[in-house]
């Protein structure tokens, strides 16, 4: 049953490899202090001039991870507008290990929106939310 | 002391498995109803949670990952959404219980109402999970916890016939009853969900990261694992001996913690009864803790969201605002006027869903060298967790029908 | 475009003929520095003729244990294969591959299993 092997192994790649489903989906992003930021809930590429009559000197390449409500679309059907994607570009991943680290402050993500909104309106307005357990 | 604090985590971890308030009363009804009859099911839990708990423990110092985080990477998204659902079902309706279980056992103690308990306890959780820190949560309730030790105690103290109990223990099923076979059979199947209910879990990995176990601290993870729920296994059988000894014989109907706690009251009397009424608070207010935070944990780490109490609430606010919700959902249900045990019954349900979405991707990652190096499982493991996976599923798919057809154990 | 316009669509031979549908899609960082990292651009697609989506990979990296699941999740992704960008003649509703097209083994050759 291994039809595998009858199949000829892939041309060598000099560069990392990473399958989206194995290694990229629903991974989570941590920021340089550990601190998460999100999930990554689906990929953003580059779209092809032509999708009818691809270029094969111009594959699509990973422009951004998207968070937040994509994750319902990619899990119920449906397409979400671009204007309401939630984008991690791919310039601030610094490694794509067993989690994505990125280079900047959770903080200073539009993916953190919420978690700001919930601290700023809800927590902050709660005695002893600033403080550390005891 | 310390070597007890060492244990605390699991001891805590096992409370919410083998003495909440559900368990608390079900280990009496059943010990009252089939004697000890159904013991082996109480070791086949034992025997399997400590398997997956030790898995997960072990994963989590290893990588770093707590389960739920692990569930979504592993079974994807859709998956780990149907879960998800299904443990926050059973995270809510099982805190409702321990949070009315708490009033119970404060009605007991007070004869004031259950009714005016029910905010307080509320609370009273709320604000131990939001101000104090992990290890002072852990150990407090862990120790006190531990008062149900009384009912082995009280075991010993009504000098009761251990031939007679022995038989029970081997016979299968109990020869001295008018219940049919399906009832048996639910009731074992309750316990085994009670023993491996997924909340265990995700509160000892995401405790494990609290505690910022390392691969160093291995060792600790094992002796929690050995420690705290075989102790869970043996306070639930010894609620079950007792009811065995004294309710059985007269025929006593098991309907509420009083009748759980009248065989220490005739054994060691009045102190006996405050230590258990101790141990009942203790325990319910421990597992409360338990299914608050894990309902954090689960909904946090399959967003990727900040979590844990070793951030300030500030740092980890939606992880937060769910458990306040939570708690608050929990009391408008108990405000209905549902008996809190009854509230029980129907979590099992959702167990059915959550058990083996839970439990495979446990094994699976346990297996996986990018998360585990060196340290992934032996064939041994592997052997008894596929054998377990198939308990699981047959547990899961008989959970139902069975609790259609005996009208869930009346 | 996103990734999920990509995953679960069938996928086609230049005659027509359904080869299986996408479950997952290869990427490689081997492009000019975008940030820390290499761009990182779509090499190829993975396709399976029985499963909709892969399950954990396990066809693809050498993990062998649990023994009965690691079995029965390669049966279910048995013939799957890999298909290059430049095989790709298009894609929308359906991915179409050109004539002539490679299928290659989906097996990611890594040194640490």
């Amino acid at each position: 049953m291994n039809d595998r092997r009858a199949l000829p192994a892939p041309p060598p790649v000099a560069g990392r490899v990473l399958d989206a489903g194995l290694d990229l989906l629903d991974r989570q992003i941590l920021d340089p202090d550990g601190v998460p930021v999100s999930t990554v809930d689906d990929l953003e590429l580059t779209t092809p001039d032509d999708p009818a009559h691809l270029d094969p000197e111009h594959p699509p390449v990973i422009s951004a991870l998207l968070t937040g409500p994509i994750l319902l679309t990619r899990v119920f059907g449906g397409r979400l507008p671009d204007s309401r994607f939630i984008r991690i570009p791919w310039k601030v991943v610094t490694d794509p290990g067993v989690v994505l680290s990125v280079g900047v402050h959770a903080d200073s993500l539009d993916a953190s929106w919420t978690e700001r909104w919930m601290r700023d309106h809800v927590i902050a307005r709660i005695p002893g939310g600033r403080h550390d357990p005891e | 002391m310390k070597a007890l604090f060492a244990v605390a985590l699991g001891v805590l971890t096992a409370i919410g498995g083998f003495v909440d308030i559900g368990d608390l009363v079900t280990s009496s009804v059943v010990g009252s109803r089939f004697g000890l009859t159904l013991t082996w099911v109480v070791i086949v839990g034992v025997i399997g949670i400590c398997l997956f708990a030790q898995m997960s423990g072990r994963v989590a110092a290893v990588s770093g990952r707590a389960t739920f985080e692990i569930i979504r990477e592993r079974l994807g998204a859709r998956m780990a959404l149907a879960n998800l659902s299904a443990s926050f079902l059973i995270n809510l309706l099982t805190l409702a219980a321990e949070v009315g279980g708490i009033a119970l056992a404060m009605q007991l103690a007070s004869s004031i109402s259950p009714d005016l308990w029910f905010p307080v306890a509320a609370f009273a959780v709320w604000l131990v999970v939001w101000r104090v820190k992990f290890s002072i949560l852990e150990n407090v309730t862990g120790m006190l916890g531990l008062a149900l030790v009384v009912f082995a105690v009280a075991l010993f103290a009504l000098h009761p016939d251990w031939m007679s109990l022995g038989s029970q223990v081997l016979l299968q099923p109990s020869p001295h009853t008018d219940e049919s076979s399906a009832t048996y059979w639910y009731y074992a199947i309750a316990l085994f969900g009670a023993a491996m209910t997924p909340y265990e879990v995700f509160f000892f990995s995401s405790g494990a990261i609290e505690e910022k176990w390392k691969p160093k601290d291995l060792t600790q993870s094992r002796i929690n694992v050995l420690v705290g729920f075989p102790l869970g296994g043996l306070l639930t059988l010894s609620i079950a001996a007792c009811a065995a000894v004294v309710l059985l014989p007269k025929g006593i109907a098991v309907q509420s913690l009083f009748e759980t706690a009248l065989p220490v009251a005739q054994a060691l009397g009045k102190i006996g009864l405050i230590v258990a009424i101790l141990g009942f608070v203790a325990a319910t207010f421990g597992a409360a803790l338990e299914v608050t935070l894990s309902s954090g944990y689960t909904l946090a780490q399959f967003f990727g969201w900040p979590w844990g109490k070793f951030r300030k609430p500030a740092s980890a606010s939606r992880f937060h605002v769910v458990m306040i919700v939570s708690l608050l959902a929990a009391l408008g249900i108990l405000f209905t006027g549902v008996d809190p045990v009854q509230v029980t019954e129907f979590s099992v349900v959702f167990s059915a869903i959550a058990l083996p979405l839970t439990y495979l991707p446990i094994l699976i990652v346990a297996n996986d060298p990018k998360y585990m190096g060196d340290k992934a499982n032996g064939k041994v493991t592997n052997f008894f967790g596929l054998i377990y996976l198939g308990v699981i599923l047959v547990a899961s798919v008989a959970a139902i029908p069975l609790m259609i057809v005996t009208g869930a154990g009346a | 475009m996103i990734l999920s316009d990509l995953l679960g669509r069938p996928v086609l031979d230049d005659a027509g003929r359904r080869l299986g549908q996408v479950v997952d899609a290869r990427f490689v960082l081997d492009g000019p520095p975008d940030g820390s990292l290499a761009a990182a651009r779509l090499h190829g697609l993975v396709v399976s003729p029985h499963a909709h989506s892969s399950f954990d990979g396990y066809e693809r990296t050498g993990v062998d244990a649990p023994a009965l699941i690691a079995r029965f999740l390669r049966w279910r992704a048995r013939g799957s294969f890999l298909v290059l960008w430049g095989d790709l003649e298009s894609i929308g509703d359906q991915v179409r591959l050109r004539e002539g097209a490679t299928l290659y083994s989906p097996r990611l050759s890594e040194s640490e299993v």
